[in-house]
């Protein structure tokens, strides 16, 4: 694969509408972190150790026999800033993988459900992404590749802390485990914070999904695990899907409420916001954000019919900066790209229905 | 000099504070320094906030300096660094990460205590290389949250959604009996 392959404009598959509760649950993802004795972390090691990690980690890759999986090696350094930023909107890399100029690369599945770091805080992070709620397939599919990658390199592990890293908040399970909800309904009903202040006592976190500063962009958080290390794998699982099942609950049970209390106001909402989609002609990405939460909103609760979850998704993925100046082939500025946001989600709703069509004998889940 | 905290052990950590303009220091020891940087807020308490950012926010707070460093040259400082790579404990509190795999064998003793303030525990219980990942406990989870969704459907007559979880359970226990692999 190319790098312009993971550059397309589309949704990629962990963005695809299968997946338990998918009405609420976007992604599930599974970050392991883990490192090669012998070398110093990122931090402090030298180019020459840096090098030598890279070319370990990406021999190993070579030789793994994995069938379902095809995986494509790029090194940042040689990626145009634009592109790498693309790659991070895509979650497939991290901002602060991006930024790295030196020994720091990435490993792609063709089907980009799995990306491995390499060089990043830890010499390696493995990432797996699912669409809706699926911890332990996720969890299976990233324990896979782990494993499978222990028996090629020497990975840092020791009997009382467990698996090694440079940041003592991953050491032990290495395990980062993050599901992408969205949450309209707890937030126009004022319950997010009462909610980020209850998981904090369970060692959750909850973040906005479009980076620091952007707390509830959107409707969309990410709440993942802050243990890693006293606990086993299994029991952070168990402990998230818990904690997840709960919400969806709440969250229900807040659309029920509020279609109950306001349903006149709540359709106008919503259908205000698809009006502004499908007709603006400057959009920022905060105004496309919320205006893509409430179309998503009214999809679920059956105020708006004829629109695919698909083309939703895809659009969420699309109005990101990196995304809409690759889409207009050049680097532009705020104003400019406020106006090639309207045009792409335009054309993007407007013509996203003759595609699906298009698409349905290949892709089955539309 | 005795740590002005336990009175115990030998004092080597010097803290620097201004307040108002009037200059305080204390001595520490290792283990208790470690306590009561900022670095140790209880993270149960402060969960927010992340790690680079209670250090970032640090540069208003007290002031750590070393006793050995000031005395430049010192065998101790030998003693006290990672052989593999070169880092202090007291770096390690700086900076938030540690250097290298060898530096959690070389603080072995000390890194509990800030272990504890984060984490769950000090000790792993979790996957070893080379070892496989026993699912079952997510798996009689997964069927004991289905029944209860079952029991629900029956209670309001939704019998699609009923049939639905039958399935669920099925395929549930199936996994269960495979020993917690998918079947295709
Ligand atoms: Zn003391
Ligand atoms: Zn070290």
């Amino acid at each position: 694969m190319n790098l312009e392959y993971f550059l397309k404009a589309e949704a990629p598959s962990w963005m695809g509408v299968d997946g338990e509760e998918n009405d609420i649950v976007i992604s599930t993802r599974i970050r392991l972190a883990r490192n090669l004795d012998g070398f110093r972390f990122p931090l402090i090691f030298t180019d020459e150790e840096a090098k030598t990690v890279d070319q370990m980690v990406t021999q190993a890759f070579s030789q793994l026999n994995n069938g379902n999986h095809h995986f494509s090696h790029f090194t940042i350094q040689e990626m145009p800033v634009l592109q790498r930023q693309v790659l991070v909107e895509k979650h497939l890399i991290s901002p602060m993988l991006a930024n790295r100029e030196k020994f720091a690369s990435v490993i792609i599945s063709k089907d980009e459900a799995i990306s491995v770091m390499v060089n990043e805080e830890d010499h390696l992070r493995i990432q797996c992404l699912s669409p809706g709620l699926q911890l332990i397939e996720t969890y299976e599919m990233a324990n896979k590749l782990d494993c499978q990658l222990e028996k090629l390199l020497p990975i840092a592990f020791n009997n009382q802390f467990g698996y090694l890293t440079s940041c003592p908040t991953n050491v032990g399970t290495g395990l980062r485990a993050s599901v992408m909800m969205h949450l309209p309904g707890l937030s126009m009903m004022k319950q997010m914070k009462v909610l980020t202040q209850m998981l904090a006592r369970f060692g959750m976190v909850v973040r906005g999904i479009y980076g620091e500063g952007s707390e509830n962009l959107g409707n969309m958080y990410q709440i993942s695990n802050q243990v890693t290390l006293g606990k086993a794998e299994d029991e952070i699982i168990d402990d998230l899907q818990t904690v997840v099942m709960q919400i969806i609950e709440q969250e229900r049970n807040a659309r029920q409420t509020l279609l109950k209390q306001s349903q006149v106001a709540l359709e106008d909402r919503i259908h205000r916001a698809f009006g502004t989609l499908k007709h603006a002609r400057i959009m920022t990405s905060e105004e496309a954000a919320t205006c893509l939460s409430n179309v998503r909103l009214g999809i679920d609760l059956g105020i708006i019919k004829n629109v695919s979850k698909h083309v939703l998704n895809e659009c969420t993925i699309l109005i990101q900066p990196g995304f809409v100046q690759q889409y207009a082939g050049t680097t532009l500025e705020p104003g400019e790209r406020d106006v090639f946001r309207a045009k792409l989600i335009r054309e993007k709703l407007n013509d996203g229905n003759s595609k699906l069509k298009e698409k349905g004998e290949e892709k089955h889940d539309v | 000099m005795i740590c002005e905290h336990c009175k115990q052990r030998k004092a080597t950590v010097t803290v620097t504070q201004i307040i108002n303009g009037h200059k305080s220091e204390k001595h520490y020891c290792e283990v208790c320094a470690a306590q009561f940087h900022p670095f140790n807020l209880d993270f149960h308490k402060e969960e927010q906030i992340p790690i680079h950012q209670l250090l970032s926010n640090w540069f208003g707070m007290p002031i750590w300096k070393n006793e050995t460093q000031e005395r430049a040259v010192q065998p101790s400082i030998q003693t006290n660094a990672c052989p593999a790579c070169g880092f202090t404990f007291r770096k390690f509190l700086n900076e938030g990460k540690l250097g290298c795999p060898q530096c959690y064998e070389t603080f072995g003793e000390k890194l509990p205590q800030v272990l504890a303030k984060i984490q769950a525990g000090t000790k792993h219980t979790g996957k070893r290389p080379g070892q496989k990942v026993d699912n079952n406990r997510i798996i009689k989870k997964q069927i004991e949250h289905a029944r209860e969704q079952l029991q629900l459907a029956i209670q309001d007559e939704r019998f699609e959604d009923a049939a639905k979880f039958r399935d669920e359970i099925k395929a549930l226990e199936r996994k269960l009996e495979m020993g917690g692999v998918d079947t295709p």
